[in-house]
């Protein structure tokens, strides 16, 4: 190895030793990172377009590969505490845009009340995507894709969006427009989202078909949310929130017409997926064609509606 | 020695700087003073290039030094096996395939480099672009390169192919397609250049698997004596045949010359998709024929090769390709074709297996759909017609030893649970 | 693109150094403090080549601007084990074979590592999920699951670590 430039070696002056907990405050210009909501609604409404939120970075610096000189202005949310939390008010569940893919993966009260979200959460990127990557990137990044999208539709999730002058919340369904676009405006940030704790018979079923197990970007996505009645047998309530085949998240509400009511095991689920299939209209991409996602669709609403049928008899009431 | 090794596990040499993060690959050498180059790549598949404009890039505050074809009128073409590739297209010729490099940008960081590259104007004339080989075989097509769009036309013969067809019972004809893929090994390709004014040593440290070809390569390409030029082999992060060719090492050699300074040129792994060699996509049409017991008769081949824009490996892998269009069975009666096609597609080079999996794919689509029509376990099939020692490959070499195709069948069948029968 | 100081502490050493808003922590650590054992492969977050640990977590380095590192605890594969005393899961990767061309191997091992920690059991299903932000196109995954089991053999019996040294 004499062949190697001189000074090669001196990684060793940074190797070893006990790791120190090493706090300090930020900087600086080109990049904020303030701790507290107000403080970053200020420098929002300071820069406005002028300036790119970054959250977990794991959409965002694959998005400006190679051009991140083209961003002058930085507002990083990691510093704000109160966007990590994941907590239970009065009959809400209220997550912090800044929770992470691995902790909505982990939090015991998602896997109980949002299974289809927890088990989103879990099938995302990777380790390292999950532990980066945020539920408000997520929502806020608005790629038809996104994982995240389709099971908080189906669980009729709310946004709040804040800007120094006012706070709004809008329903999931009015917050995307087209792939990559929301009602989000430039002095506006997502603050939280909030669920509505279900009711106790509601069952629910992800299924997300990809290339790969890990790392897939999705091809086709199916959230189904069924609340039951009392007696655990009539449906009540249904969302059918499908994502990748359309330009934003789409539910398919004739499903909730042809289900409500009606008592779950005579339900004939063919018809059931040849309604997500038909009313559906995807494009061909590099991922899929458009007949294969037709097709998947209405094989996945089956399997889901399977699912939710063995569910719903192992629990007894 | 023996005693020492033989029947023992070896360690990995290499193995413990590995695990440590310590060994050094190309992208890992820094020296001081050290500058960063981007390639600024064609804009359209196939077109002249009309006019190159890199006033504004120059002017870029760290920007050190651009190179066109201009400034290297002495640089001739490389490639493996043919001088076909330019080091830079210049004005008037032509741009071939979307890795075809036009200039060479040398900037103090890597950021002000790729700024750099995207102020470079260029006006081209486009050209029809030919992405499919059938279409460039046509008399019409356009030329890519003078000589004519088909490189190379290998033919193979054995036995008596009329007989063959004659002697079988049941005759399957078809038409296989493959796709580009590109090897992705996990470190793109990387190399660090510096040229030593005093004795007239160019250093590359570059990842190569051909060190001493692509010595030779950079040599003739620049006008350098041989023993000039030093090509230092830094740890590999794969290669799977991509390595092969010249990537960043006449552009490293061009910029180190033009500035008296150490040199890096790392790409991207989108421009590694796009600038550096693939697997070749075949068409491959087969006819296969059998009697009625099952042994097969005749099986003749017609391979095309795209090969993309530049030949790289491929007169030689489609050739290869050609040579295994039996897999490992046994066939008296064989005739084949191969054509390597330029087309405007990225060029194909060597990966993994140089030909033969594409074949396997046809092949091994022919023997199960003729199982399939003769009524005999593909399984069976396969064993009744698998090579043994003496057996003669379509291209006539006598298998001597090593023949152990019978036995992987069993065992690969015995694995997969294999019970026999029809699917 | 500005100019601006931050701190961190990178395998134990605390560092101040000066970065740019277009620097990637990727970067950072490789051209800056020369840590050249974290590798780019994609720089898309889709190899795993640039993993660290930033903060307790698997992280890839490549979707990381710089500043945000700013305050972070951070270690590199320079920062596991050292020549005398290798950490067992380097031990059992080199022991299993499960080092080809290399590049993926700092990476691979921060994760195996990494999941070691949070669950010292791992069956076979487990270990290819910690693992599955990290690819290897030397395709030797089976000797990578096999090291991490025997790592995990290893970790969770006392005496612990290879007996005699490679040499």
């Amino acid at each position: 190895m004499e062949e190697f430039p001189q000074g090669l070696q001196n990684s060793k002056d940074f190797s070893g030793g006990d790791s120190k907990k090493c706090q300090r405050t930020v900087p600086c210009q080109g990049y904020f990172a303030p701790q507290r909501i107000e403080e970053a609604l200020e420098i929002l409404s300071r820069y406005g377009k002028e300036i790119k939120i970054i959250a977990g970075g794991t959409d965002l610096l694959v998005q400006y590969y190679d051009r991140l000189y083209e961003i002058n202005n930085w507002l990083d949310l990691k510093n704000i505490k109160e966007l990590k939390e994941v907590k239970i008010n009065k009959n809400q569940m209220i997550i912090g845009a800044m929770v992470t893919h691995t902790q909505l993966e982990s939090s015991e009260d998602i896997k109980t009340y949002y299974p289809v979200l927890s088990q989103a959460a879990a099938d995302i990127g990777s380790p390292q995507i999950r532990n980066r990557g945020t539920i408000g990137g997520n929502i806020v990044n608005a790629s038809p894709a996104g994982d995240l999208l389709s099971p908080l539709m189906a669980y009729d999730a709310q946004f709040k969006l804040q800007s120094n002058q006012r706070e709004m919340i809008v329903p999931a369904e009015e917050f995307f427009i087209g792939p990559k676009k929301t009602i989000l405006q430039p002095n506006q940030l997502l603050t939280r989202i909030i669920l509505p704790l279900p009711e106790e018979k509601t069952y629910g079923c992800w299924i997300k078909i990809g290339k790969r197990k890990a790392l897939a970007i999705a091809t086709i996505i199916l959230a189904l949310v069924v609340k039951m009645a009392e007696d655990n047998k009539t449906v009540k309530d249904v969302r059918t929130c499908l994502g990748s085949v359309a330009p934003t998240p789409i539910e398919i509400k004739e499903v909730r017409k042809k289900m409500a009511g009606k008592n779950f095991n005579q339900l004939d689920f063919a018809e059931l997926g040849q309604i997500v299939e038909d009313k559906i209209s995807p494009i061909d991409d590099i991922r899929g064609t458009r007949e294969y996602r037709k097709d998947v669709a209405k094989e996945i609403m089956i399997n889901a509606l399977e699912e939710i049928d063995s569910a719903r008899r192992e629990r007894n009431y | 020695m023996t005693e020492r090794y033989v029947g023992r596990n070896v360690y990995k040499v290499d193995a413990q700087d590995k695990v440590m993060g310590k060994a050094k690959y190309p992208d890992d050498i820094y020296f001081d003073n050290m500058l960063y180059l981007k390639i600024k790549r064609a804009t359209h598949p196939h077109a002249h290039l009309r006019r190159i404009d890199i006033s504004k890039a120059v002017k870029l505050p760290g920007v050190v030094k651009i190179i066109t074809a201009d400034d290297i009128p002495q640089v001739k073409n490389f490639g493996l096996i043919i001088k076909d590739q330019p080091v830079l297209v210049g004005i008037g010729q032509k741009m071939r395939y979307m890795g075809d490099a036009l200039a060479i940008v040398i900037a103090e960081t890597k950021e002000i480099a790729s700024k750099a590259v995207r102020l470079i104007e260029v006006e081209v004339e486009e050209l029809e672009v030919i992405s499919d080989p059938l279409r460039a075989m046509e008399k019409d097509a356009p030329l890519i390169h003078k000589d004519g769009n088909i490189l190379a036309t290998h033919y193979l013969e054995k036995g008596d192919i009329k007989k063959g067809f004659a002697e079988a019972n049941v005759i399957v004809e078809n038409e296989y397609r493959t796709t580009f893929l590109d090897q992705v090994p996990l470190q793109v390709e990387a190399g660090v250049g510096i040229y030593d004014e005093e004795s007239g040593f160019i250093k590359l440290w570059v990842a190569s698997q051909w060190l001493h070809d692509t010595q030779a390569d950079v040599a003739q390409s620049l006008g350098f004596p041989k023993e000039k030029i030093r090509i230092i082999q830094p740890v590999i992060g794969g290669a799977f045949g991509k390595k092969e060719d010249i990537s960043v090492h006449i552009h490293l050699a061009l910029a180190a010359i033009a500035t008296k300074r150490p040199v890096k040129l790392t790409y991207t792994r989108e421009e590694s998709m796009i600038a550096q060699s693939k697997r070749h996509p075949f068409i491959i049409r087969v006819k296969t024929g059998a009697t009625k017991e099952g042994y097969l008769t005749a099986w003749q081949a017609e391979v095309i090769g795209d090969t993309g824009a530049y030949a790289s490996s491929g007169p030689a892998v489609v050739h290869k390709g050609m040579y295994h269009c039996t897999g490992p069975y046994n066939v008296d009666n064989v005739k084949g074709v191969a054509y390597t096609v330029y087309t405007n597609n990225t060029y194909a080079g060597a990966m993994r297996g140089f030909g033969t999996t594409q074949m396997a794919f046809a092949y091994e689509s022919q023997m199960d759909i003729l199982a399939h029509k003769l009524g005999i376990d593909p399984a069976q099939f396969r064993l009744q017609n698998a090579y043994n020692i003496g057996s003669s490959t379509p291209n006539g070499q006598i298998l001597t030893h090593s023949v152990g195709v019978k036995e992987t069948i069993k065992k690969a069948a015995e694995i997969a649970g294999w019970k026999g029968g029809l699917r | 693109m500005s100019k601006l100081t931050i701190g961190f502490i990178i395998n134990g050493q605390k560092k101040t150094i000066e970065t740019t808003t277009s620097t990637r922590l990727l970067d950072l650590i490789r051209d800056d403090l020369h840590l050249t054992g974290t590798k780019e492969g994609c720089g898309k977050g889709e190899c795993g080549a640039c993993t660290v640990i930033m903060n307790g977590e698997l992280v890839a380095s490549c979707l990381i601007l710089a500043t945000q590192s700013d305050g972070a605890v951070i270690t590199t594969i320079e920062g596991i084990g050292d020549n005398e005393c290798l950490d067992p899961v380097q031990e059992a990767f080199i022991e299993t074979g499960a080092v080809q061309c290399g590049f993926c191997t700092p990476g691979m091992i921060l994760a195996a590592k990494k999941m070691l920690e949070e669950n010292p059991h791992p069956d076979e299903e487990e270990i290819k999920r910690g693992i599955s932000g990290n690819l290897c196109r030397c395709t030797g995954y089976q000797k990578i699951i096999d090291a991490i089991k025997l790592a995990a053999n290893r970790l969770s019996s006392k005496n612990g670590g290879r007996s005699e040294k490679d040499d």
